[in-house]
């Protein structure tokens, strides 16, 4: 709980210049310790199981004869052996996983767009209410959905004789209902600061709707329709238990193909493909922050 | 601008409104059916399945274990995180951005990887286990996997950064001129935190606490990663019933039952944050 950020009544001026140290340590050297101790402790806690998979998926192993129990951390000599021997299902997994999750963020961008900007500037009765159907899925746990998916496929086969269970495109209408809200309510948060007057200066100008829409309001959306979108993707790439329900056995996507693996004798090949995810979600966030910053991402996410 | 925004809705609204209401409905109509076996279900419509849940001390168990193991994590959560984004939110420093992106960063990969992690922390002959058992806290090796302890510690991975950030976003609306002024005041820090902080906060805790216990009730892939087939609380249960036991009719009664607490607790925390932000309003 503390800051050290208090402005404090003692005239300026009164104190020696501080030594590096003192000033790393502010005026109280002791709560400044423990704060940056405890923030320390929670870190690495919250990291060291990135941290191990990582370091383990590097790790020689001690034997041939390789099992969990095998895996060393930290390792003692590096090796890329994991790296080799990732099975094909893994990266059929992975290849689904990444295109399941942009298809999952382009349509829920389309469709989430639009029904932000009606929500948020349309003026009707029932308002809140289509509003409440729209984030919905946000109330749902993902089981629950899962469930439901799964019976209204087999009620969809029954009458109509096509089915949705255990197709690409039955798992993406799952994910596209799970992340579509996201969308919503990052680019619905981003309209309600925005200035109406931007748009009334562009339409004096000259300009008609459509291009108002396109070179003043979409553009200023950008942020929103972003970290929305990628919302969706992380929605969609992390999913385990819509998937579990949706998709085909032979056709899972990554996390699911974890998520067995890891319930059989697995092989550390899973760690060397799980270091890719995190690496991959690494680069994910930096281009994050430097697009529009994490900041922009907490703003629109949980707010 | 005219009304003709509205419009726009159309296309969302009837996908989302098919989705939500074809779906939601098929499996609570398939819970009013009592199961025959082999995926089959009964004609004729009945209570049965709700009945075995609330009678059966088998489900009875499920539910209890489920909501208290949530709420112990929901409390870890929001105790251990409170502090942590109390001062980010504060925090002016280059360190803020690095310390935010490693708890998102957290959410972008999968949980499953992290359980991953976790077990290979806390396996037999681990760093934790060897640890304790050498300073003779404990006599047996713990095991992550099929203890309530385990699944405990994998629900907390689970939610914790989703409740930093919900507590970093509220804490972001208390400005820093409230602690300043009673601090010109003569306030001790203990004080203000006591009088200002902790009451300006209190809704948001209570509201934090109350998203994290529901996404705890509803979590499943540390739950049953963790669970080993041992511990089951409710949403590992409903994935059980429906895909290995393949009873549709008590798998959509058990989603029920999940479903309406979930959605009851959410609106409750709802009805907390308005009053919160009308509050807040004679505040500023």
């Amino acid at each position: 709980m503390t800051s050290g950020h208090v402005v404090t009544h003692a005239a300026p001026g009164r104190r020696p210049l501080p030594s590096r140290l003192s000033r790393l340590m502010g005026r109280y050297p002791l709560r400044r310790a423990v704060t940056v101790a405890y923030f320390a402790l929670v870190f690495v806690l919250l990291l060291a199981p990135l941290l191990v998979v990582t370091g383990g998926s590097f790790s020689a192993p001690a034997s041939e004869n390789v099992t969990m129990s095998y895996v060393q951390f930290p390792p003692e000599r590096l090796t890329l052996k994991w790296y080799r021997e990732i099975p094909a299902t893994q990266y059929h997994a992975l290849a689904l996983s990444f295109g399941l999750g942009l298809t999952v963020a382009l349509v829920s961008c389309v469709v989430g767009v639009p029904a932000a900007l009606g929500l948020v500037r349309g003026r009707f009765p029932g308002k809140a209410l289509v509003g409440a159907i729209l984030r919905a899925p946000l109330q749902i746990p993902h089981v629950v959905i899962g469930i439901a998916f799964l019976q209204l496929y087999h009620a969809v086969a029954d009458v109509t004789g096509s089915h949705l269970q255990g197709t690409l495109f039955g798992l993406f209408l799952g994910h596209l209902f799970l992340a579509t809200p996201f969308v919503i309510g990052s680019v619905g948060a981003v309209l309600q600061r925005f200035n109406p007057r931007l748009e009334e200066a562009a339409f004096i100008l000259g300009a008609s709707r459509w291009r108002t829409l396109r070179r003043v309001t979409l553009p200023v959306l950008m942020p929103g329709i972003f970290s929305g979108g990628l919302y969706a993707f992380v929605v969609s790439f992390t999913d385990v238990p819509v998937a579990l329900f949706l998709a085909a056995s032979g056709r899972a996507t990554f996390p699911v193909e974890l998520f067995y693996s890891m319930e059989q004798d697995f092989n550390p090949s899973a760690l060397a493909s799980a270091t890719l995810v995190t690496f991959f979600a690494l680069i994910l966030l930096i281009v994050t922050q430097r697009i529009v910053g994490v900041d922009q991402l907490l703003k629109s996410g949980a707010g | 601008m005219s009304n003709r925004w509205g419009l726009w809705l159309i296309g969302p609204f009837l996908l989302g409104f098919t989705l939500l209401a074809g779906s939601q409905f098929m499996f609570l109509k398939a819970s009013f059916f009592a199961d025959l076996g082999f995926g089959k279900v009964s004609t004729t419509l009945d209570f049965s399945n709700y009945v075995r849940i609330v009678t059966d001390r088998y489900f009875l168990r499920t539910l209890w274990l489920t909501t208290w193991i949530s709420a112990i994590v929901a409390s870890v959560c929001i105790v251990v995180g409170f502090p942590i984004a109390h001062v980010l939110a504060r925090l002016r420093s280059r360190w803020t951005t690095v310390m935010l992106s490693a708890i998102v960063l957290t959410s972008f990969v999968t949980i499953v990887i992290q359980i991953f992690g976790l077990i290979i922390i806390f396996r037999a002959d681990g760093p934790v286990n060897r640890v304790l058992l050498a300073t003779g806290i404990i006599g047996q090796p713990f095991s992550l996997v099929g203890s309530v302890g385990g699944v405990v510690v994998g629900l907390v991975y689970s939610a914790f950064g989703f409740a930093v950030m919900l507590m970093y976003s509220v804490a972001r609306t208390i400005p820093v001129s409230l602690d300043e002024a009673a601090a010109i005041h003569g306030a001790s820090r203990l004080r203000i935190f006591r009088r200002i902080i902790l009451p300006l906060s209190l809704p948001g805790l209570i509201v934090g606490f109350l998203t994290v216990f529901n996404l705890c009730m509803g979590a499943f892939t540390s739950a049953a990663l963790l669970g080993g087939g041992r511990i089951l609380t409710l949403p590992v249960l409903i994935q059980r019933t429906m895909l290995l036991d393949v009873k549709y009719g008590m798998a959509g009664a058990l989603a029920a039952v999940l479903l309406v607490s979930v959605v009851a607790l959410n609106l409750l925390s709802v009805a907390i944050l308005k009053r919160f932000r009308a509050a807040r309003k004679v505040v500023s």
